[in-house]
């Protein structure tokens, strides 16, 4: 039997009265890795923060080889040779990707400035990572994948023997995504062990060794790579069976321009959107497709009246609801589902009730009394409207922000990766919701990095690179994500099909 | 239900049990007897009704100016600008009283409470639109804005608003009976306690029952979001600020009027300060500031009184709130660690 690395014995861990992680037992090994799967707060972020001495065990014990004394913070894991990269990041916005990253290099001596360019050992792992992400760039510029390689670099930094990463490829590109798959084999390859967390079961196939299946809190299985077909182990996960059917939205009888985007441009530092055209008929769907990085952010919170913008506006049936003044805030008719809605979407210290009430208690109004019923419809769990919405899992969150926006009916909505960190069967439900929406009449703008679930729910895809809209693809039968790809990435039709 | 009653005042129990082990240690550290100094400092905070009067007297200004934090804090803002707006409000409360002497109390009080809460307000407005508009932070900004009102009062009163009448000592004109604020008959509780605690209640109603109420916790807890909504978060720092200033500039003029009797230097013995920790103890909560204004009124007023009837030092009086401070800020924090732990 392989050297264990790490022994969870029958550990538990409660928050009030709820379980987060009931009894588990699994051991972690040298040189594999580890995937965990399980639907949305099923306890996995949970098992592996006892891990990190993030939260103490309630009851059970972790085991760590070689590491005589308990684990009681993120410091401790470190000495022991634990990192771990979180679904939600602990980068700091305002300093260059190198300094963030010599400020948790162990090696950093204090005398070493800012200034001082003799820090290639750090960036060492981002550049063979990374190489396109400048050192001296400030991480806040950067895009959601971008932030969560300097994370990763930073973990694998410290010369881990367990390097722990949260949902990592929901925020990557396909490009990414791969790029990611061929370092953890690598990893895994030099005696690290690897626990990775994932909705993705691409992730699963290319890389994992061992697959753990969490529900509810409890390890319901523990398997080697190969041992399951796909179909079992979604089963496993959901304790029932999911079958993705993304239909492709009905043709359009007549195009009546509902959310029109005219010549937007605003700059912020390092981006800059310039001259974005583009109009969204009643019941059209229109996917934003796009490297990482290069405007669909901006552009989301400027359609949605968050960020002013310098030129251009942005009309629902015909009336602006552009931030045209930065000093006058809009309320967005749009239902808009903000990226990273942990920090865009809700308030975290307020109860689920109030955040799906935000619109009516932000106007000074009464909420309505729905919240019950919406978060039931939208499966958030747990649906207790007097719980702290801070408190709810990555993907639950997801799920409060889409019952607000997708719960009642929208003239226009606007969804920003409206499926990152949810697993199969509430990505299912989030989509239902939105082409509800555009089959009941509201134009949708979604912005994702998923082709295939572009390719199949959207009636045209738009591009973007460098802050502008360089293609806009009629979404027919002959589409495919070559010729998509090849937008994104700036080849021309020719040489893509060369 | 009582046990958790017990776990909830936990924290406040210990703080008070810390506190005085502090403070005994610090008279017996001064050569005097700790237990009977410790009683003598409670008898001259609430022994008597001259004490008690001196005590509410203290509360009065410090109520005020811990409101005066706690309204920006709501929206998370840190100003520490009370003692700044304290004495902004004291200057235009004055200047009014100065131009207009003989005007009948009626008239007279209302303009002077109005003028000095316009007078602090525009000294919250300032940092407030540097904050709102250039992203200044309002923290620095009220600092050293309060050391411009500090010095202003000391130029006017040296210069152009001293009273020839009073021989060389830097002060302007007895106030006239018209202009001082109503007390209680033989104490020194006034009127602008009594501004306080209404002010307290009603920023309670306002920031807990309100439809306002929701709008600033939105802001104050992300404000990404509460644009999102269309709440300006600049227009709310603005007024919050404006607000915190008004409260602090009838701080001012009551310790004018009321105390003092005149516009002179000193008039505060750092109530901003002080008011700015009781806020941040009371988590900017109205209602709890309201009965720790009044212990740490008693303290002040009770350590004043020690400092001159037994031996121990000036400095002692300010020693004794920073222990209280202290022990206030770090029990509560120690003690969930614990818990946490075990
Ligand atoms: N700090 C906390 N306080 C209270 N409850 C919490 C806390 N952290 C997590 N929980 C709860 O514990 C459960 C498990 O959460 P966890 O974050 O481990 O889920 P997860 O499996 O990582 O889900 P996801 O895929 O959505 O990220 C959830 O129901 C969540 O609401
Ligand atoms: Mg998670």
């Amino acid at each position: 039997m392989p050297d264990s690395l790490v022994q969870f014995e029958g550990v538990t861990r409660r928050f009030g009265d709820l379980v987060a992680v009931d009894n588990a037992s699994l051991d972690i090994r040298a040189g594999e890795v580890l995937a965990i799967l399980g639907e949305n707060g099923a306890g996995k972020s949970t098992l592996m923060k006892m891990l990190y001495g993030l939260y103490p065990a309630s009851a059970g014990e972790i085991l760590i080889h070689d590491a005589p004394d308990k684990i009681n913070g993120p410091a401790d894991a470190m000495r022991a040779g634990i990192g771990m990269v979180f679904q939600h990041f602990s980068l700091l916005p305002a300093l260059s990707v190198r300094d963030n990253l010599l400020l948790s290099w162990p090696r950093t001596p204090f005398w070493k400035s800012r200034r001082n360019t003799d820090t290639a050992d750090v960036l060492a792992t981002l550049a063979e990572l990374a190489p396109h992400i400048d050192p001296d760039c400030p991480v806040g510029s950067l895009s959601v994948g971008e932030q969560q390689l300097v994370e990763l670099c930073k973990v694998l930094n410290i010369d881990a023997r367990l390097v722990i990463l949260d949902e990592p490829t929901s925020v990557l590109t396909p490009d990414e995504a791969e790029r990611l798959h061929g370092f953890i084999k690598q990893l895994a390859g030099r005696g690290v062990a690897v626990a990775l967390i994932t909705h993705k079961l691409a992730d699963v196939e290319a890389c994992a060794d061992r697959i753990v299946v969490m529900r509810r809190g409890r390890v319901v299985d523990i398997a080697e790579r190969g041992a399951r077909s796909i179909t079992e182990t979604v089963a496993l996960m959901m304790g029932q069976s999911v079958e993705r059917k993304l239909q492709r939205p009905p043709v359009l009888e007549k195009i009546v321009p509902r959310l029109v985007l005219e010549n937007l441009s605003a700059r912020r530092p390092e981006m800059a959107l310039q001259n974005v055209s583009l109009s969204i008929a009643a019941g059209e769907i229109v996917g934003v497709a796009g490297v990482a990085g290069n405007g669909q952010a901006l552009l989301a919170e400027v359609v949605a009246g968050v960020e002013p913008l310098t030129g251009g506006d942005v009309l629902l049936d015909g009336v602006s609801i552009a931030r045209h003044n930065p000093y006058d805030a809009v309320a967005t008719p749009l239902g808009y589902i903000p990226e990273q809605p942990r920090d865009n979407g809700v308030v975290g210290t307020m109860t689920l009730a109030r955040n799906l009430a935000l619109r009516e208690l932000a106007q000074g109004n009464r909420p309505p009394v729905t919240g019950r019923d919406l978060l039931f419809r939208f499966n958030v769990n747990p649906p207790d409207p007097m719980k702290t919405a801070g408190t709810l899992s990555g993907g639950n969150i997801q799920k409060l922000v889409s019952a607000r926006e997708l719960g009642g009916q929208r003239q226009a909505v606007l969804a920003c990766y409206p499926t990152m960190g949810l697993d199969l069967a509430a990505i299912e439900m989030v989509y239902a919701a939105m082409f509800a929406q555009a089959a009941a009449g509201a134009a949708v703008l979604w912005i994702s990095e998923d082709l295939d679930d572009l390719l199949a729910g959207c009636h045209r895809i738009a591009v973007m690179r460098e802050g502008q809209l360089v293609a806009l693809l009629d979404n027919s039968s002959t589409l495919t994500r070559e010729v998509v790809g090849a937008h994104m990435i700036g080849l021309t039709e020719t040489e893509a099909a060369a | 239900m009582s046990t958790r009653l017990l776990s909830a005042s936990a924290p406040f129990i210990l703080t008070v049990l810390v506190f005085l082990a502090l403070a005994i240690a610090l008279f017996i550290g001064l050569g005097q007897p700790p237990l009977q100094t410790l009683a003598a400092l409670v008898q001259f905070a609430v022994g008597d009704s001259y004490s008690l009067s001196q005590t509410l007297a203290k509360t009065g200004p410090i109520l005020l100016c811990a409101l005066a934090a706690a309204v920006p804090g709501r929206l998370g803002l840190i100003s520490v600008g009370a003692e700044g707006q304290l004495h902004a409000g004291a200057i235009a409360g004055t200047a009014i009283v100065l131009l207009a002497p003989t005007w009948p109390a009626p008239v007279l009080l209302p303009l002077m409470l109005l003028c000095a809460a316009a007078g602090g307000a525009l000294y919250g407005y300032v940092p407030g639109l540097l904050r709102a508009r250039l992203d200044v932070n309002e923290t620095i900004v009220t600092l050293l804005m309060n050391y411009v009102s500090v010095l202003l009062v000391a130029a006017l009163v040296f210069g152009p608003w001293r009273d020839p009448a009073s021989q060389g000592w830097p002060a302007t004109m007895q106030f006239p009976p018209a202009a001082v604020l109503p007390a209680l008959p033989g104490s020194r509780i006034h009127l602008g306690l009594l501004l306080g605690v209404i002010a307290a209640l009603a920023l309670h109603v306002y920031f807990n029952h309100s439809r306002w109420a929701d709008k600033v916790r939105i802001l104050a807890g992300n404000r990404k979001v509460g644009e999102t909504f269309g709440l300006s978060f600049g227009f709310w720092v603005i007024v919050l600020m404006s607000v915190g200033g008004a409260l602090a500039g009838l701080a001012g003029i009551s310790e004018v009027s009321a105390i003092q009797g005149r516009l002179q230097q000193s008039i505060s013995l750092g109530y901003g300060l002080t008011g700015f920790l009781v806020s941040w103890l009371s988590r900017h909560q109205p209602l709890i500031i309201l009965p720790v204004s009044l212990c740490v009124g008693g303290l002040v007023a009770g350590s004043d009184a020690l400092q001159m009837f037994a031996k121990v030092p000036a400095a002692s009086a300010v020693i004794l709130q920073g222990l209280l401070f202290a022990a206030a800020l770090a029990v509560p924090g120690l003690l969930a660690r614990w818990r946490n732990a075990s």
